[in-house]
């Protein structure tokens, strides 16, 4: 009897790693946004705050903004990327998947400071564009919503693309003969076969994109420290640096990007449960690929 | 047939738009000059400033020291509570698989903001930012860990592997770490290199616990940011190519696995 009772202790290690950096200071976070700043008690005050300070309102909108728009044409690439692959040989799929892994690590820092190379204020595109007469590229601005942007889909595209290509093998070669066959063009089979077999995949991918948005910290920061108003930026703000720490408020930021993030990753979950053709298949290669 | 020219061409584009912006903080790094229309002064003095300074390679050492430490305590505490779930307790495996995986939902900021303002005032051991990051680090791989071992376990098929060796006579801690465990090798391996490789693209969760108290190469990176532009993209070489390093170990094992299965 007493045997048995000692497997247990090999659970211990795993429970107190758990307690003490994850479960312990996700509940205390969410304790503490309802709590009034250095006094006890219950309050909403912080969540009101966000929502209706003109500073937050612009952080939860801009982040929701640059990680929908980074995200659906992050996906509209990746489609035609993985498409591209998939009628391609294996030599253009070894070559494509070979350039997608070796960026899909160039984020961050690194990714923010090659784009201010590039398109910085004294960028090499913004030189080339000015001696080429070219506005575009000498009048950009890097240091905003759309240098930003251009930033995340950047780090985007890598991602995106390594989760679509597997979704295309469950495409069958049969079902284009079978269109073609009965006089359907190639851009019948993509609209009436291929996207739909494509769609929990596509979506899945979009959510997944993102979160990876949502979360990103070190690229915006990178680009424009503390001058642009995302979740992220000013959640980190209020535990570090230094302005005034205001963990009880910063916690509630945290909340919120919190049930974000648990939205997008139930909403995600909803769909390859309901998507009848690719959930398998794609939920397995989010694992190989993540 | 219009399309199967398309293809290549979507790819090449593609690529260039990636590889581009790669290439572009390459080429600065050798460079002392860049300010026509062609770069000027082909130099490596940036990697060699960048290897003469004891910074560097101090904060370096940090990144690594910081990332095999939480990659083995991950690996040997998931792998302790597997070889409960597997042997005595399978019912409590979906609890396990849901404590792996918040950590996506509060990856990054929201965890490294949770553990801060929990533990900064804390007394004794537990406000020291080594062990703060050790632990944060350990929880923002988890998921990738549990995922490597889980699926390693089902594909050996774990608990048939600790029938045939109790039936040799062998015990079940003894047929869980020296039969199952060696089997399982190369897939924690290979989850491994993917958390190396997310530790060490981290700046988050450094910056916010570690900061000036534990300086890794990501924070280095930072502060360089503001000072030249040329010992930064030498920087980032750098960690790009130990990253590259570490998918490259990580992908030529998972071809190995791959053939082996």
């Amino acid at each position: 009897m007493k045997k048995r009772k000692y497997y247990l202790a090999a659970l211990i290690p795993f429970l107190i790693l758990v307690t003490l950096f994850e479960i312990l200071p996700l509940i205390m976070v969410i304790i503490r946004s309802f709590m009034p700043e250095n006094a006890v008690g219950l309050t909403l005050a912080h969540y009101a705050h966000i929502f209706s300070t003109r500073l937050y309102q612009q952080a939860v909108i801009n982040s929701v903004l640059v990680s929908a728009v980074s995200s659906v044409i992050g996906i509209a690439v990746a489609y035609l990327g993985a498409k591209a692959v998939y009628e391609g040989g294996p030599l253009l799929k070894h070559f494509f998947k070979t350039v997608l892994s070796l960026t899909s690590n160039f984020a961050g820092i690194p990714l923010a400071f090659a784009y201010i190379i590039l398109l910085g204020k004294v960028g090499v595109l913004v030189l080339w564009g000015k001696m080429a007469g070219i506005s575009a590229l000498s009048d950009f601005n890097l240091y905003s919503i759309r240098g930003l942007l251009i930033v995340y889909i950047y780090f985007q595209i890598p991602l995106a693309t390594l989760l679509m290509i597997p979704s295309f093998d469950a495409i069958r070669r049969e079902w284009k003969e079978s269109v073609s066959i009965m006089g359907g063009s190639s851009f019948t089979f993509w609209t009436k076969v291929g996207l739909p077999a494509l769609r929990p995949a596509i979506l899945g991918t979009i959510s997944v994109l993102f979160a990876n948005a949502l979360a990103a910290y070190a690229t915006a920061y990178a680009l424009l420290q503390n001058n642009f108003s995302l979740i992220p930026i000013r959640l980190s703000e209020q535990f570090v640096g230094d302005i005034t720490q205001h963990k009880e408020f910063g916690s509630a930021l945290a909340v919120v990007l919190m049930v974000l993030m648990v939205a997008l990753i139930l909403i995600n979950d909803a769909i390859l449960k309901k998507g009848p053709l690719l959930s398998r298949s794609s939920r397995k290669n989010k694992e190989d690929e993540s | 047939m219009k399309r199967s020219k398309s293809g290549p061409v979507t790819v090449v584009v593609v690529s260039l738009y990636l590889l581009i912006p790669l290439l572009m903080t390459l080429v600065y790094s050798v460079f002392s000059k860049w300010s026509d229309i062609l770069p000027e002064g082909f130099t490596l003095k940036y990697y060699w400033e960048l290897f003469s300074d004891a910074s560097f390679g101090v904060s370096l050492m940090r990144t690594v020291l910081i990332s095999v430490m939480p990659i083995i305590l991950t690996a040997l505490v998931v792998l302790l509570a597997m070889y409960v779930i597997i042997l005595y307790l399978p019912g409590l495996e979906k609890y396990i698989r849901i404590l792996c995986t918040i950590p996506y939902a509060i990856q990054g900021v929201i965890l490294a903001v949770s553990v801060l303002s929990l533990y900064s005032n804390a007394p004794g051991i537990l406000s020291n930012r080594t062990l703060l990051l050790t632990g944060t680090y350990c929880v923002a791989i988890l998921p990738y860990m549990y995922q490597g071992i889980q699926s390693s376990l089902l594909a050996v098929n774990a608990p048939r592997l600790i029938e045939a060796a109790q039936m040799l006579g062998a015990g079940r801690l003894y047929a869980f770490f020296r039969v199952v465990v060696p089997n399982i090798l190369s897939g924690v391996i290979i989850s491994a290199m993917l958390s190396a490789s997310i530790i060490f693209g981290d700046f988050v969760i450094a910056n916010t616990l570690g900061g000036n108290y534990f300086e890794t190469a990501q924070i280095y990176l930072y502060q360089t940011l503001f000072a030249s532009g040329q010992k930064t993209s030498a920087v980032i070489m750098v960690l790009f190519l130990l990253t590259l390093f570490i998918s490259l170990i990580a992908f030529s094992l998972k071809k190995k696995e791959r053939r082996q299965g």
